[in-house]
C-alpha cells in the first residue's frame, strides 16, 4: 500500500491540490472559512461555559481552541473519508489506480488545514498571554500519532462502507458523540476518575491531551498517555492496512 | 510458455460478479436486526458470469478487435487485461506498457479548468508530471481548445470535452493500447485526426486491443478479431470472417427472437 501511494504521489498531490482549491472556488471568503468554523465554535463555546457555566477554567478560549483545531482535523477527515471509496466511483474500476489515494486525500487535506490553523491558535494564546514555549517541539509526534490514527480508521471504515452503505450515516451521529466525549471544552479533572478509562477507549482523548499540555500548559505531553495513544493508533493502522488489503482488489465490482 | 513474439497471452480467465439488486444489497440494519452476518447461507446469491475460460494471444505489434452483443463480457475482459479487475481464475501475461483507455476522461472535475484536468487525467493515466507538461501544448493543439484551457470543463460542450479527454488518452505512450469504444468522437475533421494518430501507433507497433460495433472499422484496423458470446469466446480468427460470422448470427437472431441471457 505504500508503494503504490509512493508511485502515486503526483496524483496524490494533485487530488490534494484540487480538494484544497475546489473547497474555496467560487466563494470570496475561501481559506478564511477554515478559520472561522473553529473561531465561531470558540466563541459561542465559551460563551456557554464561561459566561453561563462558569467553568472557572482561565483563558477559556485557548484552552478550547487547543483542542478544536485537532479535532477538526480528524473530524473532518474521517466524516469525508468514510465514502472516499464509493465516492470515488469515476476512479475505481476505470482505471488502473490505487483506491488507498482516495482514502488518504481527505486526510492530507486537511492536514493542511489544520497547519494553516495553527498560528490562529498561537495568537489566540499571545492574545490572552499565555507562553508557548519548547515543548512545542514534540507537536511532530502527536500529529504522526493522530496521522496512523487517522489513516488506520478511514481504511477500515472507507473499506466496510463499500459493503455496508449504511455505515456513512453511522459515522457522522458517532463522530458528534465522540465530540462530547473527547475532552475539548472540559479538562480531564472534571472526569470522575471511575469514568476515566473508559474515556481512554477514545484514542483521540490522550492526543487531544497531549495538545493541550503543549499549548495551554507550556508543558511536556504525559509519556504513559502518549506511548498508549502510539500503541493503538499504530494497532488501528495495521487494522486497517490488513482490512483494505484483504478487500481491495473487490471493490472495483462493488463500487 | 509466453512466446517473445506475443505482446498479450490470456490463458483460460473467467470472472464471476455477484448480482446486486437492490433490494437485495447488504445493509447494516438488515445485517445487525435479523443477525444475518451469522448465517451466511440464507442469503440467496445469484451470479453473473461475465467472462467464462477466455484464452488467446495477441502478437507483438497486431490490432485485435472484440465484437459481441452488449453484456457479452466485452468491457469484463478489457478491464481484466487492463488490471482493472483481477480474474477469479486463470493469467494474463503483457510484455512491455500498457494504457488502457477504457473510459475517457477519467477524473475529469466539472469545476476545474481544463489546464488542471488534464494534469490530472494524465496523472490517472501514468505520466508524470515531466511527460505531461512537456506534451501539453501539443494536446491542446490536438483539442483545438487553445481558447478554452483555462476555463472550468462544465462550460464545455460535450464535444468539446470528449475532444479534450481523446487528446490526452493518445498522448500516452504504450506498448500496448486498449481502447473502448473510443475511436469516433468529436465532428468529422476531429474524427480524422484521430483515425491518424491511430494509424501512427499501428505504424510505431503498438500493440492494440479495442472494442467496437462498427464493422468497418473492426476490417479496416484489425488484423484478427474475438467474437465474444454470453462471456465465452465464440470465435477467434480473421476480422472479416469473425464479422460475417457474427452478422449471420445477428440477422439470423433478429428474425427469430431469442431471449437473451
Amino acid at each position: 500500500m505504500v508503494h503504490s501511494l509512493y508511485r502515486s504521489r503526483w496524483l496524490l498531490y494533485e487530488l490534494v491540490v484540487q480538494d484544497l482549491v475546489l473547497r474555496y472556488r467560487g466563494s470570496v471568503l475561501g481559506f478564511v472559512w477554515t478559520l472561522l468554523n473553529p473561531l465561531l465554535f470558540m466563541a459561542v463555546y465559551t460563551l456557554v461555559f464561561s459566561v453561563y457555566f462558569k467553568s472557572g477554567i482561565a483563558a477559556f478560549p485557548v484552552f478550547l481552541i487547543t483542542g478544536l483545531i485537532p479535532w477538526q482535523w480528524f473530524m473532518t477527515a474521517v466524516s469525508l473519508g468514510t465514502s472516499s471509496i464509493v465516492d470515488g466511483g469515476m476512479y475505481v474500476g476505470k482505471a488502473v489506480f490505487a483506491p488507498a489515494i482516495l482514502v488518504v486525500v481527505p486526510v492530507l487535506s486537511n492536514f493542511v488545514n489544520f497547519l494553516l490553523s495553527l498560528p490562529i491558535l498561537l495568537a489566540i494564546a499571545a492574545i490572552f498571554g499565555m507562553h508557548v514555549g519548547w515543548p512545542i517541539l514534540v507537536l511532530p509526534v502527536l500529529i504522526g500519532i493522530q496521522f496512523l490514527l487517522t489513516i488506520g480508521t478511514l481504511l477500515l471504515l472507507a473499506t466496510f462502507n463499500v459493503f455496508f452503505r449504511d455505515l456513512q450515516q453511522l459515522v457522522a451521529i458517532v463522530l458528534q458523540l465522540l465530540f462530547y466525549l473527547t475532552p475539548i471544552f472540559y479538562p480531564i479533572s472534571a472526569v470522575p476518575e471511575k469514568l476515566r478509562p473508559f474515556l481512554f477507549l477514545n484514542p483521540m482523548a490522550p492526543i487531544i491531551l497531549g495538545y493541550q499540555r503543549i499549548f495551554y500548559y507550556d508543558m511536556l505531553p504525559s509519556w504513559k498517555l502518549t506511548t498508549y495513544a502510539l500503541i493503538v493508533s499504530i494497532a488501528v493502522f495495521f487494522a486497517g492496512r490488513y482490512v483494505f488489503e484483504r478487500y481491495k482488489d473487490a471493490l472495483p465490482d462493488y463500487v | 510458455m509466453n512466446g517473445s513474439n506475443d505482446a498479450i497471452v490470456v490463458d483460460n480467465i473467467s470472472k464471476r460478479f455477484r448480482l446486486m439488486t437492490i433490494p437485495k444489497q447488504a445493509s447494516f440494519k438488515k445485517a445487525i436486526v435479523r443477525f444475518e452476518f451469522l448465517k451466511r447461507k440464507r442469503r440467496e446469491e445469484r451470479y453473473v458470469d461475465a467472462v467464462r475460460h477466455v484464452s488467446f494471444r495477441v502478437p507483438r505489434g497486431s490490432t485485435l478487435g472484440l465484437i459481441g452483443r452488449n453484456g457479452s463480457g466485452k468491457t469484463t475482459l478489457m478491464r481484466l487485461l487492463a488490471g482493472v479487475y483481477k480474474p477469479d481464475a486463470g493469467s494474463i501475461a503483457i510484455q512491455g506498457d500498457i494504457a488502457p483507455l477504457l473510459s475517457l476522461g477519467v477524473g475529469f472535475h466539472p469545476d476545474m479548468t481544463g489546464r488542471e484536468n488534464v494534469k490530472i487525467n494524465g496523472l490517472v493515466l501514468g505520466l508524470s508530471p515531466k511527460e505531461i507538461e512537456a506534451r501539453f501544448d501539443e494536446i491542446v493543439d490536438f483539442a483545438e481548445l487553445q481558447d478554452f484551457i483555462d476555463v472550468p470543463i462544465r462550460t464545455y460542450s460535450s464535444g468539446m470535452y470528449m475532444r479534450l479527454a481523446f487528446s490526452i488518452a493518445v498522448s500516452v505512450d504504450p506498448d500496448v493500447l486498449l481502447l473502448d469504444e473510443v475511436l469516433s468522437v468529436g465532428d468529422e475533421s476531429f474524427a480524422e485526426k484521430c483515425l491518424t494518430r491511430m494509424r501512427k501507433f499501428k505504424e510505431q507497433g503498438k500493440t492494440i486491443v479495442l472494442v467496437t460495433h462498427e464493422p468497418g472499422t473492426l476490417k479496416t484496423w484489425c488484423d484478427s478479431a474475438i467474437w465474444m458470446d454470453r462471456g465465452a469466446l465464440r470465435m477467434h480468427g480473421d476480422a472479416a470472417d469473425v464479422v460475417a460470422a457474427y452478422h449471420r448470427e445477428l440477422h439470423a437472431s433478429a428474425e427469430q427472437p431469442v431471449l437473451a441471457g
